[in-house]
């Protein structure tokens, strides 16, 4: 038997091995691989066989390769977990990935993203220079080339057609840094036109959830679901979407025994992991879980004190609840009331119970109304503001969370503040700008005031008539960095706007979809690609689901001509000639501004959101010392010189100035802890108080604040409003207020400076004083099941647009046509032509969609990745073997996917079985560069195309856009499945 | 039979459909739907059957075998029960030879030699049959060396040398057998007319071939032992050929199960085949007298033929008349008639 | 010494194939080749598990015993390893191994196996540790730098152990004890004659 190490081999090691030891090291392994690769021991060809001899003649001094490797940390890209990414850096080439077991997060784990993050820099199929298509070419161009030509063109385009009419799409990919500067261009440039993924992703969950009780963001923790007795996963598979989060969940099951409970149509990966699965109707989330609370009212299993003190408008969900007796429930979702009545009841008596979505809630007509019927079940069972509780949103992108805060959107600026006069004047305050100037860049002060265009209507707001757009023109330029076009629904419609663009910008990485499609739209000029930097080259803050706030470092400086984020936002602010106002507080290196400054710059505006307490500085020092924080409280020890009594990256709100030292908010709305230990109450986001009719006629007023709850330690024993001025002084606490402090104040409104505001007020002082008395700043709430103004109040059933229960339809309609974010949204009378048309019959089968383990939203990215695409080389879709037999459609075998709108078809594989219910198929959404069965790679600049191209789902999606936020539908549409 | 094909497989049909329904209960209204206590087991899985098989999304199906143990068994044969067989065969066929000449030595021609020749295999057949010998001998001495050569020749040559011996042997074997199994489809459309067996052969049987005394029973062109020779040379080749391409590309059109029955096909009929040989190697060379020049020259005495051959020879003196000292000139003595 | 193993605890595998991406990472194996790969049985069906599979390191390892180069060898932790200059390609282990855990790059003509090349537990080959031979032939050895196999080490639910066999085996048992379920330690008994009772 051999050993390691005989003599026979030692003995060999001669002296060519002495000339080669010292480069060992210089080396990365990259260019060994280039050299042989792992074929270097196998038979390239039959004339190289060497046995023995040369090779291990070679054999160089023993000891790592990975030996004076530098260690830089960052945060994966690829979903919302905010896993560490620990890089082992040699000469400025990342040679290796080790588990980064500091971090509460992840604790050394990741998924198959995660673990190949290190191939998306080192990629070969990257772009490496600008480029610009040229009579249907692409052609390289220089930096200073590109930046002039879009500048001049954009320049044009506002002249001619005013600053809405350039679309600026920015992403959740960037981070905290570079999302804030992306929106500040826009408001810079004049327009509310800048979105990001957040509109495909959770814009319903964010307006939804902010609706109910302050802030639009999940309310626990993935580490926290440890503490859970049930958890219920309704509208998520965090199994591949989240699967370190899977981690916690699991183990969590496991320690506590609990309940783990999957709703969903299909049987996912996560619910392989279920003690109880339930297949419901893909389009019913609002009758399951008024099914659950029918049980639970019939039951007396409410928590009625919780109610009592912390709810609003109970009985007006009450009489909704009633319509929903298990028979109904039954008839419309599929679920058996016992089962049903069995969930509820866990989720009711075995507390704590959390509530786990994702998209699945989401991206739905009745996507908000979904959400806010979630938290109206976490509500009427208490189950909110404590450990294993909540509302545990899980995002979808690593900074899309991060990238809603600093208010990359079309309806408010950075930090929620909206886009009345006040939050206009706030920031440019902030950012000390002429409030003046800014407006002056807007075609009106209305536009400015008004929401723009989601981008799930972008190519609506190209083609549509000019007279239905409603601001000074079409949109004429899309600037995208950093977003995929394949993730919007309604592709072979989009075609026509690509077409008929003026320009557009693809700043990014890879070149997208939004290049292949582009070209298949019959663009022969006026398109630009600009490689951008990956995260991992580009340093900054970025927000996981969980509010955290990491730092991450640059590992290696942006490969080939590409650029980080910040210096192309900076490059085209100075060619529009604004850069000076727009980086005053700046530093500039290089053309590079500084991330630690945007960061401080955003520290001092973010009063709202509790995002000015997370200095570079303490964001550092967290990275550092992620070891000392605990896994399950993810706090630090008190005692801590740097980090003591901090909770892991001070998850907002972190109140007060980086001084003030509050330790961030784990779980919001814990009214068990002290403020200043990350306690909260709701927040009184709507008035003090409404004015309700009631049945006789007469009306009366009910206060919104909260009745006898209040956080730890409060020096306010009852609910109170937000803090102002003029509410310190009545409480007589103004007097702690500093000089200075009163200063600042006074110079916000010199006019009547009582009415400024805990968030308004940029010394903190007003947040400072109220936390000394232990009261949240916000004030004390409560939380909403009757959210007035939204379209549904309270939440109502209503069938998808495209529905294959008929029947339902005149019961359940969608909501009736309307003007929304200055477009229309036609659902009513698109269902009702559905009707008419029979669809239903021709397109039987519902499809849906969802996520793949291996890729991530669009996946050009992950789909290049060859250590991820091998793992998943062809589109496909799911369809049950009963469905299959009726259509002759083999396991494996080539299919046509046939849509319900613009006759749209997709060549793709099957995968026949029985994870989803008869009359029910499901897609991927990750692929794309095929369409309607041609493969488009050949309209990708050369040698940048994935590896792996295929249909996108969003070829087949259709029609429908919620009310609030108009979120996509991407879940329930309808189609027909041919074999090919 | 088309319809008794079709109820065959309907009933087939039908049958895994009600295991199918068996197999996955479909819950009642209500009932309980728990994947962790209905998860698979691994210890039930094997006993169920004798491999765990899943799904993969990569394209390398062979991949969705978890577990198969049985590749225990094939273990088993390929270091113990393969090695006995080839050795019992090879090694005992060879002390039967050697004991075989020591007590009878070369079968002399009785009669001497004649000085006169007749053809007896032409030069496309001499050719075919020395490039498919030289092939089987490299083929089987390379093919040996994987079953023998780590126990007998490598302790003797060390690793590295061995090791690269071996390579080129794997090269040979997987190269020669093509004109290894282009020379056994010659041979068996050559010679199938005169290898077919009949009356005479069962005398030649019963009479041991002659081999021991110096009895001659009377021969066609080709007597019964050299009709086992060619139907094992036909058969055993077209085995070794088969199974050895199974094996040469891996996957096509089998499994695992495929190729480990493969391998024992071949190395078993591929071991017989070598002890067959090595008699006809005997009986060709030193075991006969006069015997090599058939393949050698092509033309062997005719008093060889007589005593070998009779009933052929008698039908080419027949054919051609006696006395002519010629007859290889006369292409219508083909074997195939 | 140590008697390394892996074991993956099913109940907790989500098919996520980091264990995959991580192999593919640390190691840079061409497109093609798995060392590693996740099995999932019953697909879609309650009671699905999937089992992240790659060599297991058998004791008396079938690979070694049927070789007919001998390559294969086994080291002081008890990981199964093979010199790749000695291998010839021809594919007997792959019949005998039963996690189907040997891999042959496609070389020459008519598909024939180049080198075998399989898991190495992070534990490179017979060239010097940490050597730029080993690197190339065999990929990273983390276990001469004191860590485990990267698979284990980065698995996102903790459900592929790695590292001395009774230590893993507590630490299942410990689980199956704890939570009341355990669909088995998947390949115990066929690599190393042993069962984790549950």
């Amino acid at each position: 038997m051999l050993i390691k190490r005989t003599h026979q081999h030692s003995l060999r090691r001669g002296s060519v091995a002495d000339t080669l030891a010292g480069q060992a090291s210089g080396l990365d392994r990259r260019s060994f691989l280039r050299k042989s690769g792992l074929a270097g021991g196998a038979l390239a060809a039959l004339g190289t066989i060497s046995v023995g001899g040369v090779r291990k003649a070679e054999a160089a001094a023993a000891g790592p390769l990975t030996a004076g490797a530098t260690v830089r940390k960052s945060i994966c890209t690829h979903c919302s977990v905010g896993c560490t990414v620990t890089a082992e850096v040699l000469n400025g080439v990342w040679i290796g990935q080790e588990p980064s077991w500091d971090s509460p997060i992840n604790r050394g784990s990741h998924c198959a993203k995660g673990a190949s993050v290190r191939e998306l820099v080192h990629s070969e199929r990257r772009l490496r220079y600008p480029m610009k298509l040229v009579g249907g070419q692409w052609t390289r161009v220089s930096w200073d080339t590109a930046i002039n030509e879009i500048g001049d063109k954009l320049q044009v385009v506002r002249e001619k057609s005013g600053p809405d009419s350039v679309y600026w799409l920015g992403s959740a990919k960037m981070t905290n840094e570079g999302a804030y500067l992306f929106r500040k261009l826009g408001a810079f440039w004049g327009t509310n036109n800048t979105d990001h993924q957040a509109r495909i992703c959770h814009s319903t969950t964010v307006t939804g959830v902010a609706n109910t009780w302050g802030y639009g963001a999940m309310t626990n923790s993935y580490n926290d679901i440890r503490n859970a007795k049930t958890q219920v996963v309704l509208g998520g598979n965090p199994a591949e979407a989240h699967p370190v989060s899977l981690q916690h969940l699991l183990e969590g099951k496991e320690l506590q025994k609990a309940n783990f409970v999957v709703i969903d149509p299909r049987l996912t990966r996560t619910a392989a992991h279920a003690t109880e699965y339930v297949r419901m109707r893909p389009g019913t989330d609002i009758p399951v879980l008024y099914g659950m609370m029918w049980h639970i009212l019939q039951n007396g299993w409410e928590d009625k004190e919780f109610i009592r003190q912390r709810v609003y408008g109970f009985d007006d969900l009450r009489k909704e609840v009633e319509k929903w007796n298990p028979e109904e429930v039954e008839r419309v979702t599929g679920i058996p009331g016992e089962q049903l009545k069995r969930v509820a009841k866990m989720f009711a008596t075995e507390k704590p119970a959390t509530l786990i979505w994702a998209m699945g809630q989401t991206q739905k007509t009745v996507g908000t109304a979904n959400v806010r019927a979630s938290c109206i079940l976490l509500l009427m069972t208490g189950n909110v503001g404590g450990a294993g509780m909540g509302a545990n949103i899980f995002r979808g992108h690593d900074n899309v969370q991060g990238a809603t805060d600093v208010g990359l959107d079309i309806v408010t600026l950075p930090f929620y503040y909206g886009l009345a006069e006040g939050a206009w004047k706030h920031w440019s305050r902030v950012w000390e700008v002429d409030y003046d100037f800014l407006k002056s860049r807007f075609d009106s002060k209305q536009i400015m005031e008004t929401p723009g265009i989601p981008l799930t209507r972008w190519f609506e707001a190209v083609t549509l008539p000019k007279d239905q757009v409603a601001q000074k023109d079409n949109v004429r330029a899309v600037f995208v960095q950093g977003h995929a076009s394949n993730s919007i629904t309604r592709i072979p419609e989009s075609l026509n706007g690509l077409k008929a663009l003026e320009l557009l910008v693809i700043a990014d990485p890879h070149p997208t979809t939004w290049a292949s499609l582009a070209v298949e739209a019959g663009r022969k000029d006026g398109v630009y690609i600009l490689p951008v930097a990956t995260q991992f080259e580009c340093k900054g803050s970025r927000v996981a689901s969980n509010r955290s706030l990491q730092w991450g470092e640059q590992i290696v400086k942006p490969i080939f001509e590409s650029k980080d984020d910040l210096e192309i936002i900076y490059l085209f602010a100075k060619k529009f000639g604004f850069a000076d106002k727009m980086f005053k507080n700046i530093k500039i290196e290089n053309n590079l501004p500084e991330a630690e400054d945007l960061l401080r710059e955003m520290n001092r505006g973010s009063w709202s959101t509790g995002y000015c307490g997370q200095s570079p500085e303490r964001l550092k020092a967290h990275m550092k010392n992620q070891a000392k924080f605990d896994m399950l409280t993810m706090r630090a020890p008190k005692d801590d010189p740097e980090v003591g009594g901090d909770y892991y990256g001070l998850p907002w709100p972190c109140w007060g100035s980086p001084e003030v030292k509050h330790p961030g908010t784990p779980l919001l709305y814990n009214t068990n802890l002290h403020v200043m230990d990350g306690g909260g109450t709701f927040r009184p986001r709507f008035g003090v108080e409404r004015e309700e009719k009631l049945p006789d006629g007469t009306t009366r007023k009910v206060s919104l604040l909260a009745d006898g709850s209040y956080s730890k330690g409060s020096g306010i024993e009852d609910g109170y409003p937000e803090f102002t001025l003029a509410v310190l002084k009545k409480l007589g606490w103004d007097t702690e207020l500093t000089e200075a402090e009163m200063a600042t104040i006074n110079k916000i409104n010199p006019a009547t400076p009582d009415a400024v505001s805990w968030s308004l007020d940029l010394s903190g002082g007003i947040q400072r004083v109220a936390l000394a008395h232990g009261c949240v700043p916000y004030g004390n709430g409560k939380a909403r099941m009757n959210a007035f103004g939204l379209p549904d109040p309270i939440p109502v059933h209503r069938e998808p647009i495209y529905t294959p229960r008929v029947d339902l339809v005149a019961k359940y309609p969608t909501l009736p046509d309307a003007k929304q974010f200055r477009v229309p949204n036609i659902g009513f009378s698109v269902q009702k032509a559905a009707m008419e048309k029979g669809i239903a019959k021709q397109f039987p089968l519902i499809l849906s969609s969802g996520r793949l383990v291996e890729y991530e939203g669009g996946g050009e990215e992950t789909r290049t990745n060859p250590w991820l695409a091998e793992l998943q080389q062809d589109m496909f879709i799911e369809i049950n073997p009963a469905d299959a037999a009726e259509r002759g459609v083999k396991d494996g075998g080539w299919v046509w996917v046939t849509g319900a709108e613009n006759n749209s078809k997709a060549r793709m594989k099957a995968l026949v079985t029985e994870r989803v219910g008869k009359g029910v198929a499901w897609m991927p959404f990750h692929f794309g560069g095929w369409l309607a069965g041609k493969d488009l790679r050949s309209n990708y600049p050369k040698g940048t195309d994935p590896i792996v191209l295929g249909e996108s789902a969003n070829t087949i999606t259709t029609y429908g856009y919620d009310p609030a936020t108009n979120m996509q539908e991407t879940k329930v549409t309808l189609c027909q499945i041919a074999a090919a | 039979m088309p319809s008794f094909g079709r109820f065959i497989r309907l009933a087939i049909g039908a049958w895994a459909l009600l295991l199918l329904i068996a197999a996955t209960p479909t819950p009642s209204m209500g009932q309980q739907i728990n994947p962790t206590a209905d998860a698979v087991n691994e210890r039930q899985l094997l006993q169920e059957l004798d491999r765990i098989q899943g799904r993969v999304s990569i394209p390398d199906q062979r991949s969705s075998v978890l577990v198969q143990p049985q590749g225990r068994e094939w273990r088993e044969f390929r270091n113990v029960l393969l090695r006995w067989i080839g050795g019992v065969a090879i090694v005992g066929m060879l002390a039967v030879l050697v004991v075989f000449y020591l007590a009878v030595g070369m079968v002399r021609l009785e009669s001497g030699r004649s000085g006169r020749t007749i053809v007896r295999f032409n030069t496309f057949e001499r050719f075919v049959h020395w490039m498919t010998a030289t092939c089987f001998i490299i083929l089987a001495v390379s093919g040996l060396n994987i079953t023998f050569g780590r126990p007998l020749l490598l302790p003797l040559i060390g690793f590295e040398a061995f090791s690269e011996w071996s390579q080129w042997a794997k090269y040979a074997h997987n190269y020669l057998s093509f004109p290894f199994t282009i020379g056994v489809v010659l041979i068996f459309l050559m010679w199938i007319g005169g290898n077919i067996p009949n009356k005479v052969d069962v005398e030649w049987t019963k009479r041991g071939g002659g081999l021991i005394g110096h009895d001659h029973p009377p021969a066609y062109r080709f007597n019964a032992g050299q009709k086992a020779i060619y139907w094992i040379v036909v058969i055993g080749g077209g085995l070794v050929a088969g199974t050895g391409y199974v094996l040469m590309f891996p996957f096509y059109g089998t499994g695992i199960e495929g190729m480990q029955m493969a391998q024992i096909v071949h190395s078993i009929v591929g071991v017989l085949f070598i002890a067959a040989m090595l008699a006809h190697i005997y009986i060709g060379t030193i075991g006969m007298e006069g015997a090599f020049e058939a393949m050698g020259s092509g033309e062997v005495d005719v008093n060889w033929a007589r005593e070998h051959h009779s009933l052929w020879m008698d039908e080419q003196t027949a054919r051609t008349g006696p006395g002519d000292s010629q007859p290889q000139r006369r292409r219508a003595a083909s074997p195939a008639e | 010494m140590a008697r390394m193993k892996f074991l993956c605890d099913a109940d907790r595998c989500i098919e996520c194939n980091a264990c995959v991406t991580a192999c593919k990472n640390e190691h840079e194996v061409p497109w093609g080749i798995n060392r590693r790969r996740v099995v999932t049985i019953n697909d879609g069906k309650p009671g699905e598990r999937s089992v992240s599979m790659a060599c297991m390191h058998c004791t008396d390892a079938p690979c070694a015993a049927v070789c007919p180069v001998n390559c294969f060898y086994t080291t002081a932790d008890g990981v199964v390893l093979h010199s790749k200059d000695l291998c010839i390609g021809c594919g007997y282990c792959f019949y005998a191994c039963p996690f189907g855990a040997p891999q042959y790059p496609k070389v020459g003509n008519f598909g024939s196996r180049g080198k075998m090349d399989k898991c190495t537990y992070c534990a490179g080959g017979p060239e010097a540790d940490g050597s730029k031979e080993e690197y190339e032939k065999y990929g990273a050895n983390r276990l001469a730098e004191g860590k485990l196999p990267l698979c284990a080490e980065m698995c996102s639910t903790k459900s592929l152990l790695a590292g001395d066999g009774e230590i893993i085996a507590s630490i299942y048992k410990e689980r199956v004890l704890k939570r009341g379920y355990g669909s088995g330690a998947w390949g115990w008994k066929t690599a190393y004659r042993e069962t984790i009772e549950s």
